[in-house]
């Protein structure tokens, strides 16, 4: 019987990456229906499939290493360069929203009233609710750290406790920003100010629920015994993203809720 | 079936991970919170020698969730082409 000689993961092919790219046309056409011809089947079809398609491809990830062994340690090294590389790429895609939002306050035009906050902005106070959801993800940064510690000292109790706890603060601020979202006295379409708030921290919301569900994964894959105590990646690529997601929110904080008001 | 086949053996699926870990089974009985483990059995199942591709190892639920995400792409596609066809029509000037 023929074995491998070398440590890397040679995978079973695979339908989902063509499968995946059909959903991205079909999602990306399906806006163009949407916007244009204000019809939604398409659109509706593209997400359908997509979800279908990371459920799947996740799924058999998780089977190639738990159940069949792949992820040697040369394969795990590889996957936190993508984890890492990754991540550095959604920090520049939040650079140039930063950038953006800094481009518009730093020199406010004459329509604005040569000022930031523009004239007839009334901004949120950032120490209401925005420093408490400070408070909440620096919190949850802290619980999943727990969490980590308390896997690779094999406390099955203390860890799943530690991590329904992180998901359960990325519930809390996701439902506080919706209500901030919902009261705001401004909205996307007022003026430069509007579009800068409401995207830069509509995409950070949007990270916020990406990582709230590869922890929740996690915290599934947990309790079903999946992880050893030095063997958990897939827990530790989602505690990276959810610090990263906390460190974006950090910047947010800092400029656009506190310095911009 | 892909030239080199798999380097995981059907048996004793404990060698693969290290036995520096702790087993469940080593574990107290209070620590059957939440469930028992299972993951033995599934890597039983996930390394029979079958020759079925990771994506379609458990049988039919798979082979479902296969064909139904195959047919729903398909179909989007089909219709994508037809709708973008449509729309790159120029409408009639009045």
């Amino acid at each position: 019987m023929a074995h491998q000689a070398h440590s890397y993961h040679m995978v079973d092919p695979s339908p989902w990456p063509i499968l995946g790219a059909t959903a991205a046309l079909l999602t990306t056409s399906g806006l163009i229906m949407w916007f244009h011809f204000n019809t939604s089947y398409l659109l509706a079809l593209g997400l359908l499939s997509m979800l279908l398609v990371m459920l799947q491809w996740w799924r058999d990830i998780v089977r190639e290493s738990t159940f069949q062994g792949h992820h040697t340690p040369t394969v795990q090294k590889d996957l936190r360069y993508g984890m890492i590389l990754f991540i550095t790429s959604e920090a520049f895609f939040f650079l140039g929203f930063f950038w953006a939002f800094l481009h518009s306050s730093l020199a406010p035009t004459p329509e604005l009233g040569g000022q930031w906050p523009p004239s007839g902005i009334n901004p949120l106070n950032p120490l209401e609710v925005p420093l408490l959801n400070t408070a909440i993800l620096l919190a949850s940064g802290v619980t999943v750290t727990w969490a980590h510690h308390s896997i690779t000292e094999s406390n099955r109790k203390q860890a799943i406790q530690a991590l329904a706890l992180t998901i359960l603060l990325g519930f809390y601020f996701t439902a506080l920003q919706a209500t901030e979202y919902y009261e705001a006295p401004f909205s996307i379409a007022d003026g430069v100010y509007g579009s800068t708030f409401f995207v830069a921290t509509g995409f950070h919301g949007l990270h916020v629920i990406i990582g709230s569900s590869f922890l929740s994964v996690c915290l599934l894959r947990l309790i079903k015994f999946h992880f050893t105590s030095n063997h958990h990646f897939g827990f530790e690529a989602a505690a990276w993203y959810w610090h990263f997601v906390d460190v974006i929110w950090l910047f947010l904080y800092m400029t656009i809720y506190w310095w911009g008001s | 079936m892909q030239g080199l086949k798999p380097i995981v053996s059907t048996e004793s699926p404990a060698l693969i991970f290290g036995t520096t870990t702790k087993l469940a089974s080593d574990l107290p009985a209070t620590d059957s919170f939440l469930g028992k483990n299972k993951v033995p059995d599934l890597q039983k199942l996930f390394q029979k020698a079958d020759g079925l591709p990771v994506h379609l190892k458990r049988g039919v639920p798979d082979k479902l969730l296969y064909r139904t995400t195959m047919a729903l792409t398909i179909g989007g596609t089909i219709y994508c082409l037809i709708a973008l066809y449509m729309a790159s029509q120029p409408r009639n000037q009045k």
